[in-house]
């Protein structure tokens, strides 16, 4: 057991002329090799800059606030001024889109693709929720908007319109429509005729036979008024086309008779009331190019 | 142990050592640039050298016609357009792997040059070397220049070192812009910064790693050396030291050794007048057997071979690290060789396990040492991949992306619409438009969303790159379903016939009996001008469930 002799000369290794630090372990001994001084240097340094640091930014926290540092740094209020900066390298796009007629956005290339780009980031802000990313809507509930389907007209006019306004939203403006429930109103038979009626109509195949069902009365007396003779739909009142493929609430039979019996009517806000008339206007050019927009 | 041990002093001694690692320091640094030497090695390294410093210099200048919209620099690498041009090739990022082809390449020729021959790479055509050259060059004629007065070297090498590594900076720079109209552009401030900061940064590292640092570079920086010595075996043709001739060292007038004279070749060339009546004991410096030592080797220990050597190491300690191979010492040596009327070869570019008698003819280069072989094959190998890599480049890359949100559009008219977002780039000379169809769907109608060509299965590309665009492709109802007799499709009549003789489906419509999800169809495009087929791409069409 080696025990070091505080009062005596540090022992000097032979071989490398070093001193040793006076242990011994099995009969090897430490050579005393303290850090290099410029590392320690470098040490003191960094605990000086972080120091610094803790000094000027935001560092920690107490139990009611936080420190909030000798340059008053927020990221927060950074994140705004950049969203301000933004919104200002865009003002010149965004005065431009309204003060274009919305018709001939589309026609311009660098306002299509300003507003496409915008309106897409909107669209997955506010409209995704319902109709789906990629506007896809969701089946039984919320209308695809990239199909040749619209209830409501699909000119870049009339979608600008229902962001606007809504549909049977509070708005005094908005798109209003109302379909009775004819579970009330007719007896169940009339209904399971109807809804059978109704299924064959968009099968062009059953054109000739049609005629002969007993739905056929039932369907003129009730329902044509607003669906139109044909089944057509009406666009001025909302009422959806029923001779096409597509079902907004499903199209078997028993979902056709629910919906005669027992009408869903789906709602959507006056987006207006939270979007500005460019954003607006991004969406509607967006939603009008996915693919079923009419001109 | 117990925590007696735990006590130990440390001494403050730090000061002790300073002395110490500063005389190693001095012993370190060299007191003197290499001195110049003329001979075979010289000749060969300093039309090496020229022959690199015309390529770096000159090959940006070379001029390639490549059409309009186009660079016509022969080799560019065009930096902000993410491409490089050499000659009649254009490389984007996604030819990566042909970089990493010839870097595999370039390894394993530098393994193969290392193991037939030690450091040749590093004495003849590593840019440490031929700079390093330049620059021992420079203080030499900086020396010549100042005709004496000490006092001019300094800011004379000073002055021409700074030329050179500019020099070399905007040299540099040519390969990533119009080289031609480069010096114009610089002088009038019209480049990007970076090329200002490419300039300095590399007349920065030329000047400190060419001009300062030189050969230190070599020894203490580079990782090749430290490779060497896995790479070289018995047979490798490295610059050598012949001690069994050359020792023991004396001076000239100290008598030859018996054998050495003895030597048919060397009593041809070393007359009997030479050979003193002072014959001294052996040195031992070799241990060479003590018959053999009644006498002077070769070597008259005149230090040409260390004074000449650019990493100033002594060739005649043996093989090394820090020997570059460049063969210097031997031009130097045999010039030594020739005033005292000895046979050349002291030093030479030697096999270790050659013949040891002290005038036997140098081994030769041993071509087929199976590792050599195996590097050599592996470099073969490599440049084989990059050739072929190359010669199946696309000129035209057309990527499409089924989108999935939502997979499939229903239409009114019971027709189903999927969307893709196309995109194209291609490195031909020429393309204006691109015109999809697809194959494995007949009836398809396809258009593409935006541009020119809405309404159309067409593409404008008009001079870009690359372009990209959605495709929307929409196929037809299957059973005659659709909504309004107005718009009934071609086939409406054959749906009765695809219920009752499913045989027949396939003859009708490609999958009628298809079960819904995806079913893989091929895109083609065509160049619109010409109708070349540019690509074909598989991707998925996703229909309903019915």
């Amino acid at each position: 057991m080696a025990s070091p002799d505080h009062h005596e000369r540090p022992e000097r290794d032979d071989l490398t002329g070093r001193y040793t630090t006076g242990h011994e372990w099995d009969g090897i001994k430490e050579l005393s090799t303290p850090i290099p001084g410029w590392w320690v240097g470098v040490f003191l340094v960094s605990i000086a800059v972080a120091l610094l640091y803790m000094y000027l930014y935001p560092s920690f926290a107490t139990t009611e606030r936080y420190y909030e540092g000798a340059l008053g740094y927020s990221s927060a209020e950074e994140l705004v001024k950049d969203v301000t900066a933004a919104r200002a390298a865009q003002a010149g796009m965004r005065n431009a889109l309204v003060a274009a007629p919305i018709e001939s956005i589309e026609a311009d290339d660098a306002l299509r693709r300003f507003a496409t780009a915008g309106g897409q980031a909107a669209f997955n802000e506010n409209c995704a929720a319902c109709h789906g990313v990629g506007a896809g809507g969701q089946a039984g509930q919320f209308p695809a908007l990239v199909d040749d389907d619209w209830i409501w007209g699909g000119q870049i006019t009339d979608i600008r319109q229902t962001i606007l306004y809504g549909i049977r939203s509070d708005h005094p403006d908005t798109r209003q429509s109302m379909m009775p429930g004819f579970g009330e109103i007719l007896p169940p038979d009339q209904i399971d005729q109807a809804a059978a009626y109704v299924k064959t109509l968009a099968d062009p195949a059953q054109a000739g036979s049609r005629a002969a069902m007993p739905g056929a009365a039932v369907f003129a007396q009730n329902c044509a008024a607003c669906h139109g003779e044909t089944g057509g739909g009406g666009r001025d009142f909302g009422a959806p086309r029923l001779d096409d493929a597509i079902w907004l609430y499903g199209g078997s039979t028993d979902a056709i008779r629910r919906q005669i019996a027992h009408p869903r009517m789906g709602v959507m806000p006056a987006f207006g009331e939270r979007l500005d008339e460019a954003t607006v206007r991004m969406i509607a050019v967006y939603v009008h190019t996915l693919g079923g927009g009419e001109k | 142990m117990t925590a007696t041990s735990d006590h130990g002093v440390s001494p403050g001694i730090a000061g002790t050592h300073a002395p110490k690692a500063a005389a190693a320091r001095r012993r370190n640094r060299r007191r003197h640039l290499p001195q110049p030497v003329r001979g075979h090695f010289r000749r060969l390294k300093t039309r090496l050298i020229l022959g690199f410093l015309a390529i770096f210099f000159l090959v940006p200048f070379l001029r390639w016609d490549r059409g309009p919209g186009l660079p016509d620099q022969a080799v560019l690498f065009d930096l902000p357009g993410r491409r490089l041009f050499v000659f009649g090739l254009e490389f984007w990022p996604q030819d990566l792997p042909i970089a990493v082809g010839l870097m595999v390449a370039g390894a394993f020729g530098l393994f193969y040059a290392t193991s037939l021959s030690g450091r040749v790479w590093c004495g003849f055509a590593c840019p440490q070397t031929v700079w390093t050259d330049i620059f021992g060059g420079i203080g030499r004629l900086a020396h010549r220049l100042a005709r004496g007065h000490q006092a001019r070297v300094r800011p004379i090498t000073l002055a021409l070192s700074a030329i050179v590594a500019v020099a070399t900076g905007i040299g540099f720079t040519a390969w990533f812009v119009d080289a031609p109209s480069l010096a114009g552009r610089l002088l009038s401030g019209d480049l990007p910064g970076a090329a200002y900061g490419t300039i300095l940064v590399i007349a920065g590292f030329t000047y400190v790693l060419g001009a300062h640092a030189q050969e230190r570079v070599c020894l203490h920086m580079c990782p090749w050396p430290r490779f060497q010595s896995a790479l070289l075996d018995r047979d490798s043709l490295v610059v050598t030291y012949r001690a069994a001739r050359g020792e023991p060292r004396a001076r000239k007038r100290v008598a030859l050794r018996p054998d050495l004279l003895a030597t048919p070749a060397a009593a041809a060339t070393a007359p009997m007048a030479q050979v003193t009546a002072f014959a001294v004991a052996a040195d031992g410096r070799v241990g060479l057997a003590p018959d053999a030592v009644a006498g002077r080797g070769d070597c008259v220990d005149c230090g040409r071979c260390v004074q000449v050597c650019p990493t100033g190491i002594d060739i005649r300690d043996g093989l090394q690290m820090g020997c570059i191979g460049c063969g210097l010492c031997i031009d130097a040596c045999d010039e030594v060789m020739t005033r005292i009327d000895r046979p050349t070869g002291l030093i030479r570019f030697d096999a270790e396990q050659a013949d040891p008698a002290p005038m036997a003819p140098p081994a030769r280069i041993g071509l087929f040492q199976p590792k050599a072989m195996v590097f050599g094959a592996a470099m073969v190998a490599a440049l084989l991949a990059v050739t072929i890599g190359v010669t199946r480049m696309t000129a035209v890359q057309i990527d499409v992306e089924p989108q999935s949100t939502p997979r499939y559009v229903l239409l009114s008219d019971g027709s189903v619409r999927n969307d893709y977002v196309v995109r194209l780039s291609h490195r031909l000379p020429r393309l204006d438009a691109v015109t999809a169809s697809v194959d494995g769907m007949p009836a398809a109608e396809l258009r593409f969303a935006a541009g020119d060509g809405a309404d159309a299965a067409l593409m404008m590309v008009s001079g870009q790159r690359s372009a990209a665009n959605r495709l929307l492709i929409t196929r037809p109802p299957l059973r005659g379903q659709p909504a309004h007799a107005g718009e009934l499709h071609e086939q409406p009549a054959h749906a009765g016939e695809l219920h009752e003789q499913p045989a027949h489906a396939g003859e009708l419509h490609e999958q009628p009996a298809h079960a819904g999800g995806p079913r893989p169809v091929t895109l083609v495009f065509n160049d619109t001008e010409t109708g070349a087929e540019l690509a074909r791409v598989d991707t998925r069409f996703w229909e309903p469930e019915p």
